[in-house]
């Protein structure tokens, strides 16, 4: 059975992983020359609720990826405004460690390849076609191309191209291929209901900054400096994607963490405001490299999907990530991803497709999530286990748990333990 | 399913256009009435943004200016060989596979603009050469010119299939070529030779016995065969250019041909060499009835054998997706 997964973001490596721990033939299509995407500039594990979610993985058989971020960590235990024993991933060397993963686990990528259509066979996907008018024929697909960009999107709905990790220009844009399977595209919502909402934080150059502060993110993995007041903006907080990090007091603090770069918590911050501030004299974006004016725009391009994250209206389509509802973060994605992952195969074996019990988070968010943005309000939140409304729900369910022992006992008490490890073909 | 969909002028300083300005944009699907993109047909700049940032508004459309026509020699009673010395910016411009202007005489109304191919353009002195053919009013007006032409371009849509050929290295390419088409078969034929292609010239000996471009050919060092082409009692390929054609294909291992010729010619010819060899690549020159060259006139419009409609002074498409009939049931 051949699986072809399109787009090698973090949704799409763990889709990949799983379906080929399922036993399935895989390959990832991916229109750069990098796996993880975004996640290239993300870094950030373990906070909150994500805690409980990397752990119930683990003790689900499906925490590679998450046991390789752990190794890629820079700093453990790290506490922000908002944000409890968080993780910090080294965004400089982990994409490399993927990739060896994915290759040693005899999954093919094609790189620099941008799927552009697809090929119907009544509501199959027969195959996909790459820029180049190339088909590639699949017996099933996941689509994890994400909801980011591209440039015209974010001119739109943004401040315009900010040259961020996904490089549309380089590589090519983003389609939505269960768009061109004849599956309408669902979009998120700002709170004034325009569409879309700016990816939450920007990265500054390490060595642009003064010694105090390299050494300080060394030592600690955060720096908190209080903006100055005049240049304090509680409006921007309400465009931006990651609403566990929209909270006041990183309007009125310049949040930065040690990710390899140091990741500033804010969508974008005008270059010639943030060098007033002390140890910020010299201090440039490296991403986006217009990090000053604008950030890339997200959400404009989810596919209605069912609990199964298969597509509703095509029969071998599944989905994970963003391009799966409004998920925020790695984690999330993983999660999603991996699901996709194990019921692409089944499907393909004609099998019944599975839900995650709602008894954990990792099952429960995705179909809270389903749920909610079915309302206009819904299309307004964001959904992660590092906070906003899904943290409290966490929270309030008793589903944030700490204890990794407490969690493996839950999964055994399923009898779920390894589930992810079976090999299905 | 798969559409190949390309506009010549996309990215170019000539985009976006009067057609994104009416939202009509042949590749950006947020200036074609859409508030999301679907970038199916990127060609590597973002026309929106482009759009944006020139506030909201089409680039400058070219225009007519007038050049010094340095030589006009009647070749034939019908046939025109032209040069034209230009400015160095459309000398460069038009260096290019597919490069065409339109044409007037000076002080003629903008109607008398007739397209015309570049089969050579000087980039050192600055002279285009173009061939002509005599073949009604605007044409003839052009007989008129004395020492001054009006030139409006340049433009590149003069060749269908570029996608094949553009980046063509090491390979082995057969032109088929009657008449005036032979001239913008000379530019493609200097470009492919730049890139190391072996190229393989078959041209019709029409009535002259031989074709006005053979000697450039030979210059770039193509082989040439002149062949008597159309057998015109019931408009079919002539046996001896089949047997030509059949012999070339079994010593040569061709990627791409190209035909030079009337519509007519290239159904002929291109399902002739698609009953050999399915694989193998088409171009065509540019038959397509041109009035403004922008896209906006519509005398240009074609509609393809999937039912789409497309502009053929701007937009390219796959020659074998208009004249192969799968069936096969043309009477080559």
């Amino acid at each position: 059975m051949m699986v072809i997964v399109i787009g090698g973001g973090w949704a799409g490596c763990a889709a990949a992983l799983q379906a080929k721990k399922c036993g399935a033939e895989v390959l990832i299509i991916e229109k750069t020359d990098m796996l993880l995407g975004l996640g290239n500039v993300g870094g950030i594990i373990r906070n909150n609720g994500r805690w409980t979610a990397a752990e119930e993985m683990i003790a689900l058989g499906g925490g590679d990826l998450f046991e390789i971020a752990d190794r890629c960590a820079r700093h453990k235990n790290v506490e922000f405004p908002g944000h409890k024993h968080a993780t910090l991933y080294d965004v400089n060397i982990i994409e490399a460690e993927v990739r060896k993963y994915l290759y040693s686990m005899g999954i093919n990528i094609m790189f620099e390849n941008r799927v552009v259509d697809v090929e119907m066979e009544g509501r199959r996907i027969k195959s996909v076609y790459l820029h180049d008018g190339t088909e590639i024929e699949g017996d099933v697909f996941i689509e994890t191309t994400g909801s980011t960009g591209p440039i015209g999107n974010c001119l739109r709905y943004g401040n315009g191209c900010s040259m961020c990790i996904l490089r549309c220009p380089s590589y090519g844009p983003r389609i939505s291929i269960s768009m061109r399977a004849g599956v309408e595209d669902l979009q998120g919502l700002r709170g004034d209901e325009s569409f879309g909402a700016m990816s939450g934080s920007c990265k500054i150059e390490k060595d642009s900054l003064s010694k105090e502060l390299q050494e300080k993110l060394d030592k600690d993995g955060v720096v908190i400096i209080p903006v100055p007041k005049e240049d304090i903006n509680l409006d921007k907080l309400k465009n931006k994607v990651c609403q566990q990090y929209a909270l006041k007091e990183f309007a009125e603090n310049i949040v930065l963490l040690d990710t390899g770069h140091a990741k500033l918590m804010t969508s974008y911050y005008p270059l010639e405001k943030l060098r007033k501030i002390p140890g910020f004299e010299r201090a440039r974006f490296i991403d986006p490299y217009s990090g000053g004016k604008a950030n890339s725009i997200r959400y404009l391009s989810m596919a209605p999907r069912d609990n199964h994250m298969k597509v509703i209206g095509i029969d071998n389509l599944f989905v994970g990530g963003e391009k799966s509802g409004l998920f925020v973060g790695h984690t999330e994605a993983i999660v999603t991803g991996t699901l996709a992952g194990y019921n692409a195969v089944r499907s393909g074996l004609g099998l019944n497709l599975v839900e995650l019990p709602t008894s954990l988070a990792v099952g429960d968010i995705i179909k809270f999530e389903n749920e909610s943005k079915q309302t206009i309000e819904g299309l307004k939140q964001r959904y992660t286990f590092a906070g906003a409304i899904y943290f409290e729900r966490m929270k309030e369910l008793n589903l944030y748990i700490t204890d990794v022992e407490k969690i493996r006992k839950k999964v055994e008490g399923l009898f779920l333990k390894d589930f992810f490890k079976n090999k299905i073909i | 399913m798969f559409k190949f969909v390309d506009c010549i002028d996309a990215g170019t300083e000539y985009c976006p256009c009067y057609l994104a300005e009416k939202g009509e944009c042949i590749i950006c699907s947020q200036l074609r009435g859409r508030v999301f993109c679907d970038c199916l047909n990127w060609k590597g700049t973002c026309i929106y943004q482009e759009y944006t940032w020139n506030n909201n508004k089409a680039k400058k459309a070219r225009e007519f200016k007038e050049y010094t026509v340095k030589k006009l020699n009647m070749i034939r009673d019908d046939l025109i060989l032209m040069e034209v010395s230009v400015n160095p910016y459309l000398a460069k411009q038009l260096n290019n596979i597919g490069a065409f202007v339109f044409l007037k005489r000076p002080k003629s109304p903008q109607c008398f603009a007739t397209p015309v191919s570049i089969m050579k353009s000087d980039i050192k002195n600055n002279i285009i050469t173009l061939a002509i053919k005599i073949l009604g009013v605007k044409t003839k007006d052009i007989l008129e010119c004395k020492d001054k032409i009006e030139i409006k371009g340049p433009y590149w849509n003069g060749v269908q299939g570029q996608i094949f050929i553009k980046n063509l290295k090491n390979s082995e390419v057969l032109i088929s070529a009657r008449g005036v088409a032979a001239a913008p078969c000379v530019m493609l034929a200097n470009k492919l030779k730049k890139s190391n292609n072996n190229v393989v010239v078959i041209l019709d000996k029409g009535r002259s016995n031989e074709n006005f471009a053979k000697k450039e050919f030979l210059d770039l060092g193509c082989k040439v065969y002149d062949v008597d082409m159309i057998k015109y009692s019931n408009y079919t390929l002539k046996e001896e250019l089949k047997q030509l054609i059949i012999e070339l294909m079994r010593k040569h291992d061709f990627k791409v041909t190209v035909s030079g010729g009337s519509d007519e010619f290239h159904r002929l010819y291109l399902n002739f060499i698609y009953s050999m060899d399915k694989d193998i690549k088409f171009v065509t020159i540019n038959n397509s009835l041109m009035t403004c060259g922008e896209g906006v006139c519509g005398s240009c419009q074609l509609k393809l054998n999937n039912g789409q409609i497309i502009r053929g002074c701007k937009q390219q498409y796959n020659p074998a997706e208009v004249f192969i009939n799968i069936k096969g049931d043309v009477n080559i």
